[in-house]
């Protein structure tokens, strides 16, 4: 094909595909710190130490290694894919995918060097790596150049801010879950102090951070993500206006990226007032997130509006 | 401490906190205003407005496709009159769906009003006094300095103010002097500017769907089109003012190109115009192309779609040339077969109409023909001829894309290659001319969208603020020492400083400040 650079986007492809195993391997260390920590179990289980003995600990830091070479490959995963087309590299379903889970990654990876989140570690990336699954299978799209509609700088800074604030929407729904996780084990181990739930669901629940901590962590990221969100609207409407003539008209992309916008700020508004923290408020969050599924995969595949560039089958 | 509360509730009040019974019995509207404007209301309107947007996005919509509107109604034809009565294939234009955005932008406004007051009172406001024992606050510290207690706490309140604290200092009765510090007003005042600058945007909507016009107008090459309401094919007039205020520039489209990738995937378009913004203008050419409208008197000209004009001549069996002109074909697929009519009503024996498919790449398959390629590579005209009365003088209005071939005679068919003839049984001949391209262009006028522009700019700003600024207070006091070891004898003054603050939002990180204010105040 005309206009792309072949052996580029071959090696762009080949990337991804490492990118997706590093980041599986990766995905697995986490998981494995998080599944024999002892941090349940009493002290007087605790093993005696051995030398020879890998601990759970340092298998959790060899997948944080590993995330961070596969956030290189998968950068250079991007990169190349952009050079071989020679336009920004998140022209089609496919592209944006990949573009969101690395700045999930990123989210995740600037998060660790300032909170001890290691243990979001299996909840990031299993999304991330199913994510990628699925771009790489069903969404895949030969590289190829643009269409003439998405050929403006407004594509830099429209998609950049909706990539952006994805990936943020994204980590926060994990860690929302999370959080209606931890309340869920915290109300089924105080049943009754001594009970076989209380030391069951207490055990479980020490695995994880406190409930009002993740609380915490989930309104920040959506603090950071929803004004980004607001500006991804804001600019795509600015370009609506040069490329369709009106700034909104209700395409089926533009009403859920406004119901997504809305749900988040209902969850804003939930969380101000004392009455509706916590757990509505959370729900309202992942409402939030679903409604950004739909205006990501539903509208995009299924609802043809004029946002259809997807790529998906031709 | 409790100023600190009655701030906190004054502001719940407005906007969270239910209402006391009496108040009920006593004036029922203020009862309705009051929990119009309340949190709860507003929550559960902006949950409504969100799920009243769905179905717009489910059901074909006139203003999207209203040739969907119409298939819809040929499926379901007993279920469509009704749903269309509940406006549900013009939703964003429903008057049930303005009731919800006008109730949550009332509620918007009621719960505005007495914010912006009480901020303004805020503003205005000295920070609080110092609680008596500051120990008791989430974070707070003790220490003794040297020096009297008033220069002391003055280069305290010296360091806070460097760090842009709002302070009051104060003389206690005991002896001892505090100072009462406050920052982070800005997350509030963001709060209003984001609240407002959505009201303002909903103006700005309302003044361009008031005031503005918009219409689509079909334009071949070589054609022109000048700025007067009877130009348009489409035309949505301003609901309010009158349409004759159109600025008066005009255009002709002396080209359009456009270009494919081998796959038939667009690579781009360009439709080169000559315009005059009045009509003793001098003539200037401008390269309308896919986000790249032109922009003359307010008015913008976009490109919104392409096709094929097919040049026809037709002649009577002297050899007299009766038609001679593009027409416009309407594409059907992304390869660009396309359809259309050609009508020549005078000049012939009996009037002649024609109904054709265009093949921009004409391909024989299985199914059928077809177009393989949107570019002109080998082009094909197939031509369907039909004879009588083509029902133009009947007065009842006609599309000029249909033939009322029920009541013509069908007097052959042909394929046609640019070039070619095809002699009728009549004698008259059908010549396939030529090519020639059509552009169709949107030209619409917002006189809101500046507005719009400027309040999306500040929503997104006070949104910031709103966010990522925190409210916090923070308080000193030095207290002179009295007859302690280290005080009075040697004459050397001696204060005990001790500190306190509160992050009235976030609590994140405000420690940290919290500590690094405390060291410059130790030097």
């Amino acid at each position: 094909m005309p206009g792309v650079n072949v052996s580029l986007a071959h090696a762009s492809d080949v990337l991804f595909m490492w990118t997706v195993l590093v980041y599986a391997v990766a995905m697995f260390g986490y998981s494995a710190e998080f599944a024999f920590s002892r941090i349940g179990r009493s002290r007087a289980e605790k093993p005696v130490p051995d030398e020879r003995r890998v601990t759970p600990e340092q298998i959790g830091r060899v997948a944080v290694g590993l995330t961070v070479v596969g956030w290189l490959l998968h950068v250079g995963s991007v990169v190349t894919r952009g050079a071989a087309v020679n336009r920004v590299p998140w022209g089609n379903m496919y592209e944006f995918s990949t573009m969101v889970a690395l700045v999930a990654v990123t989210v995740f990876l600037v998060l660790l060097t300032r909170q001890p989140v290691r243990f979001l570690g299996a909840f990031v990336m299993t999304p991330v790596v199913l994510y990628l699954g699925l771009a790489g299978t069903v969404l895949y799209a030969p590289a190829a150049p643009l269409q003439p509609i998405l050929n403006s700088y407004w594509i830099k800074i429209h998609v950049v801010a909706a990539i952006t604030a994805s990936g943020g929407f994204m980590v926060s729904g994990v860690i929302t879950m999370l959080y209606l996780t931890r309340t869920w084990l915290d109300r089924r181990a105080s049943v009754g102090p001594g009970t076989a739930a209380a030391v069951e669901y207490g055990g479980l629940s020490r695995w994880l951070p406190s409930a009002e901590r993740l609380d915490r962590l989930a309104y920040k990221v959506i603090g950071f993500a929803f004004p980004v969100w607001t500006f991804a609207i804001i600019a795509g409407a600015i370009w609506a206006k040069y490329a369709w003539s009106r700034y909104w008209g209700w395409d089926p992309k533009e009403t859920w990226s406004f119901i997504t916008w809305v749900a988040y700020a209902a969850y804003l508004h939930a969380r101000a007032t004392a009455g509706w923290r916590g757990r509505r408020a959370a729900v309202l969050s992942l409402i939030g997130f679903s409604c950004l599924m739909v205006d990501y995969y539903v509208v995009n595949t299924v609802i043809s509006g004029l946002h259809s560039y997807a790529g998906v089958g031709g | 401490m409790t100023e600190l509360l009655v701030d906190d509730t004054a502001t719940q009040a407005l906007s969270t906190a239910p209402q006391p019974a009496g108040a009920a019995s006593r004036n029922r509207v203020r009862t309705l205003w009051r929990s119009l404007t309340s949190m709860r209301t507003a929550l559960l309107l902006l949950s409504l407005l969100a799920l009243a947007a769905v179905p717009g996005t489910l059901l074909p919509q006139r203003s999207l496709n209203p040739v969907k509107v119409d298939d819809f109604f040929t499926a379901h034809p007993s279920l469509a009159p009704v749903m269309d009565r509940l406006s549900l294939f013009d939703m964003f234009a429903a008057p049930w769906f303005a009731a919800i955005y006008l109730l949550l932008f009332a509620s918007l406004i009621g719960c505005l009003v007495p914010r912006i007051r009480l901020h303004a009172r805020a503003l205005r406001r000295k920070p609080p006094q110092a609680p008596k024992r500051l120990e008791r606050l989430a974070v707070n510290d003790r220490w003794e300095a040297d020096g009297d207690a008033e220069t002391v706490i003055r280069s305290a309140r010296e360091t806070l103010r460097q760090q842009r604290w709002r302070t009051e200092l104060r003389a206690e009765p005991d002896g001892s002097w505090s100072v009462g510090a406050e920052k982070g007003y800005l997350r509030e005042t963001g709060n209003l500017v984001f609240h407002v600058s959505l009201v303002v945007l909903l103006v700005g909507i309302a003044l361009g769907g008031l005031f503005g016009y918009k219409g689509t107008v079909l334009v071949t090459d070589g054609s022109g089109f000048s700025d007067v309401p009877s130009s348009y094919d489409i035309f949505s007039p301003p609901r309010l003012g009158s349409e004759s205020a159109l600025p008066p520039f005009s255009f002709t489209l002396r080209k359009f190109t456009a270009s494919y990738q081998p796959t038939g995937v667009p690579k781009s378009f360009h439709a080169y115009v000559d315009y005059q913004p009045t009509p003793n203008a001098a003539t200037r050419p401008y390269d309308v192309t896919t986000n790249h409208p032109l922009s003359i008197s307010g008015a913008d000209v976009f490109l919104v779609g392409h096709g094929y004009a097919v040049h026809i001549q037709v002649r009577d069996k002297t050899g007299r040339l009766v038609y001679d002109r593009p027409t416009p074909f309407l594409p059907d697929d992304a390869m660009f077969t396309s359809h259309g009519v050609v009508k020549v009503p005078t000049g012939l024996a009996h009037q002649l109409g024609f109904t054709g498919f265009f093949y921009p790449t004409y391909e024989a398959t299985p199914f059928g023909a077809q177009s393989s390629y949107p570019g002109p590579a080998s082009p094909v005209l197939s031509l369907a001829a039909w004879q009588g009365d083509l029902g133009l003088g009947s007065g009842r209005p006609q599309s000029v894309y249909t033939l009322p071939v029920a009541s013509l005679t069908n007097v052959g068919t042909k394929m046609l290659s640019p070039g070619q003839t095809w002699r009728l049984a009549d004698g008259t001949t059908v010549t396939f001319a030529g090519l020639d391209q059509w552009a169709t262009f949107q030209i619409a006028h917002d006189p809101g969208s500046t507005v719009v522009l400027v309040a999306a700019i500040f929503i997104v700003c006070g949104l910031l603020s709103s966010l990522w600024v925190r409210r916090r207070r923070m308080w000193v006091r030095a207290t002179p020492t009295t007859g302690g070891p280290l005080g009075g004898g040697d004459g050397v003054a001696r204060t005990v400083v001790s500190a306190g603050g509160l992050a009235r939002t976030d609590a994140d990180g405000f420690a940290t400040e919290f500590e690094s204010l405390l060291r410059r105040m130790r030097g």
